[in-house]
């Protein structure tokens, strides 16, 4: 009752204020100084992505004239930008999905069935360590190293497009074998990553639960399908993001597998990499607008998949 | 049901160039129906044991049968047993209804409505009927152990094996549950082995106990046959609270001899402990008597009490040979008396060690020569 009165006649807001002014009394030095340094870090970290943002909104003339981060007047204000990007970027988004989500949803599976399969209790520890030490030996090749073998398998000793031809036999112009590379490189490339990723996960399951499960009468993999499947939402999660965005913003392996902006399979980073750039100068507010609706996907995972993510973090 | 025997199991772990032996000959067969309860401190080897018995641990020697099949090499998933662990291992993904038709849907081929009947028959017969659309993490710790009990029972397996299953309850849900395991480990007349480290549960429990130490087995019979008849030194310490009095004594002709006291013993215990002379005589707090009257009569000793643990019904009293006597070193004699005789610190006491009631153990093996007889201890019941 007295709360609601005190409520009621806005002391309670007072009461906040009154604190506020308390905590403000207490802050010592040092607290300060911590806040100052802490927005600035937080500045330095957002300015470009202002300086980006506002730019990609800017007429030729308004970039000239205004500070890179200062906000376009209302005479340098334009979506033209955005427009021309959207146009130029749009079918290479569709290629990039078309590799990007197989490839992402593939390395993930695959990395968490293996990841069960090392976690396994009854396989010697010593086998389990070799394949292991194998598996995460893959997370340290660089792409550069593995360009040039990249482009003789795909040319020289496994021709997907001769074996792929009832497909383009259908209609579809044959480019799109680029696609298909590229899902199986980037499956065999994410694997090693995704299932480290899995087995620290799997690691802190209760051994006791897995054990009951297979007392229970479950085999091995029915034990996979009902009870570490369902329980691995989390770390889907992360993997997902992770996975996604790597695919997504890769650059090297489409150069290499997909080459020429041109091609009908282009995925979005081979064009994103040619917009706005010709022999007058870059365009900087094209090539701004561009980069920022390329990276919508990312985003859009990232805030589909957070509360998991956070939680697979964690874990 | 069934029947479940250990034949000279042994389980060896490799730690580097070391071999650990965890479980070391143990050999015991439990009867169709019966309840064994498998005790002993920590690090025994009782889990060990009985994760073997789940084929969850590999056995490095001796034979496993179950019903006289030999059962070594089939899969815990194969060998149709139920097991009840500390943590419950539920599945957290899983109703609770979920959780308890996993295992019938895994091993049986039955319909889904049978299971869903069996399921709720099993719900009822527990009194968690109103939980089994709820989530294991919505449930209390109590709750829990009943799911996990239930999931157990519902797949009517051949033998149940429990690890510590109430451990995780407060004490008063556990004196509860103790109960109620009891209950319906009678009415489904299930062979189980339960593995504890809790005497109480050991004693109350099982229609046998097993204690295990170091991995080797020191007494398998009923509980208060343990309890009175010690096969050895350890067991006699690790059944009772508080713990038997030991004092290190050798044997002067019809003496024994400890460090501050000498007990003159009659002729039949004498009988018992034929050569040895480096003794220790044992005797259980309860046995032992304050009464009135001087210390020179044999088996009275004159004592200081030390420290009074005053428990309600019952008084824990710490005796002092030597009232000068370092805490530390001297011999002291915990003696259970009744909460109603009034003793304090300082107090001058006399203490009666009936010679009916002593045990006399081998210093050396540990081995108990000398224990009271359960028809003495019978006798004196029906006494009173």
């Amino acid at each position: 009752m007295s709360d609601d009165k005190l409520r009621t006649d806005g002391s309670g807001a007072m009461a906040t204020t009154t604190k506020l002014r308390r905590n403000l009394e207490r802050m010592t030095v040092e607290d300060i100084a911590l806040y100052v340094v802490l927005v600035l870090a937080a500045g330095f970290y957002l300015v470009p992505i202002e300086s980006g943002l506002v730019t990609s909104f800017k007429t030729g003339t308004a970039i000239i004239e205004t500070a890179p981060f200062a906000p376009p007047g209302a005479s340098g204000f334009t979506f033209e930008k955005w427009r021309t990007a959207i146009d130029a970027l749009l079918r290479g988004m569709g290629n990039s999905l078309l590799y990007a989500v197989p490839a992402t949803i593939i390395s993930a599976l695959v990395g968490s069935i293996t990841a069960y399969g090392l976690t396994i209790p009854n396989w010697k520890p010593s086998y389990k360590a070799l394949v292991l030490a194998l598996i995460i030996a893959g997370i340290f090749i660089p792409y550069q190293a593995v360009l040039v073998p990249l482009t003789q398998f795909w040319s020289q000793w496994v021709q997907l497009g001769d074996l792929l031809s009832f497909v383009w036999a259908l209609g579809i112009d044959d480019d799109y074998v680029g696609i298909v590379e590229l899902v199986v490189t980037h499956v065999a490339y994410g694997v090693p990553i995704c299932t480290l990723l899995f087995r620290t996960y799997y690691k802190t399951m209760s051994d006791e639960m897995m054990e009951s499960a297979r007392l229970d009468g479950a085999s091995l993999r029915r034990v996979y399908r009902r009870i570490v499947l369902p329980l691995s939402g989390p770390m889907f999660a992360v993997v997902l993001i992770y996975q996604f965005t790597q695919i997504w913003n890769d650059l090297l392996f489409t150069l290499v597998i997909v080459s020429t902006e041109s091609s009908a399979a282009a995925p979005v980073v081979l064009i994103l990499a040619g917009l706005g750039t010709s022999m007058e100068g870059q365009d900087f507010a094209l090539r701004m607008a561009g980069a920022f609706f390329a990276a919508l996907p990312t985003l859009a995972v990232y805030i589909l998949f957070g509360d998991e993510f956070a939680e697979g973090v964690a874990a | 049901m069934a029947t479940l025997e250990l034949d000279s199991i042994t389980k060896t772990f490799q730690d580097g160039d070391e071999e650990i032996v965890a479980v070391d000959d143990v050999s015991m067969s439990i009867d169709d129906g019966e309840f064994l309860v498998v005790v002993g401190p920590s690090g025994c080897g009782k889990s060990t044991t009985l994760r073997m018995v789940a084929g969850l641990e590999t056995i490095t020697a001796g034979t496993l049968s179950i019903d006289d099949r030999v059962v070594n090499d089939v899969k815990s998933q194969d060998r149709d047993i139920a097991m009840v662990f500390q943590s419950y291992a539920l599945y957290p993904h899983m109703s609770v209804r979920e959780n308890m038709s996993f295992g019938l849907e895994e091993s049986t081929d039955l319909p889904d409505d049978e299971i869903n009947r069996m399921v709720s028959e099993t719900g009822e017969m527990l009194g968690i009927s109103p939980l089994l659309d709820r989530k294991p993490s919505d449930l209390s710790g109590g709750q829990q152990q009943r799911v996990a009990l239930g999931r157990a029972i519902v797949r009517d397996p051949e033998v149940f094996l429990m690890d510590e299953p109430l451990s995780n309850l407060d004490a008063k849900l556990r004196a509860e549950m103790r109960t109620e395991l009891q209950r319906l480990q009678n009415d489904l007349g299930v062979t189980t082995v339960y593995v504890t480290h809790d005497q109480t549960e050991a004693m109350t429990m099982g229609d046998r106990i097993a204690i295990l130490d170091g991995g080797e087995l020191q007494q398998i019979a009923e509980p208060l046959k343990c309890y009175h008849e010690p096969a050895n030194q350890f067991v006699a310490s690790f059944l009772g609270e508080p713990s038997m009095n030991f004092f290190d004594v050798t044997l002067d002709g019809d003496r024994l001899v400890g460090d501050v006291f000498e007990y003159p013993i009659g002729d039949d215990v004498r009988a018992d402990l034929g050569e040895t002379t480096d003794l220790v005589l044992g005797i259980r707090p309860e046995a032992v008597e304050l009464v009135e009257g001087g210390a020179d009569v044999p088996h009275e000793f004159g004592m200081t009490v030390d420290v009074v643990e005053p428990m309600g019904d019952e008084n824990t009293v710490y005796l002092q040979f030597d009232p000068d006597a370092d805490t530390e070193t001297g011999a002291t004699l915990v003696a259970t008396i009744d909460g109603f005789t009034r003793v304090s610190e300082g107090d001058t006491v006399t203490a009666h060690i009936p010679e009916d009631a002593i045990h006399v153990f081998d210093r050396v093996t540990g081995e108990a020569l000398h224990n009271r007889s359960m028809e003495d201890a019978a006798d004196q019941v029906d006494l009173a």
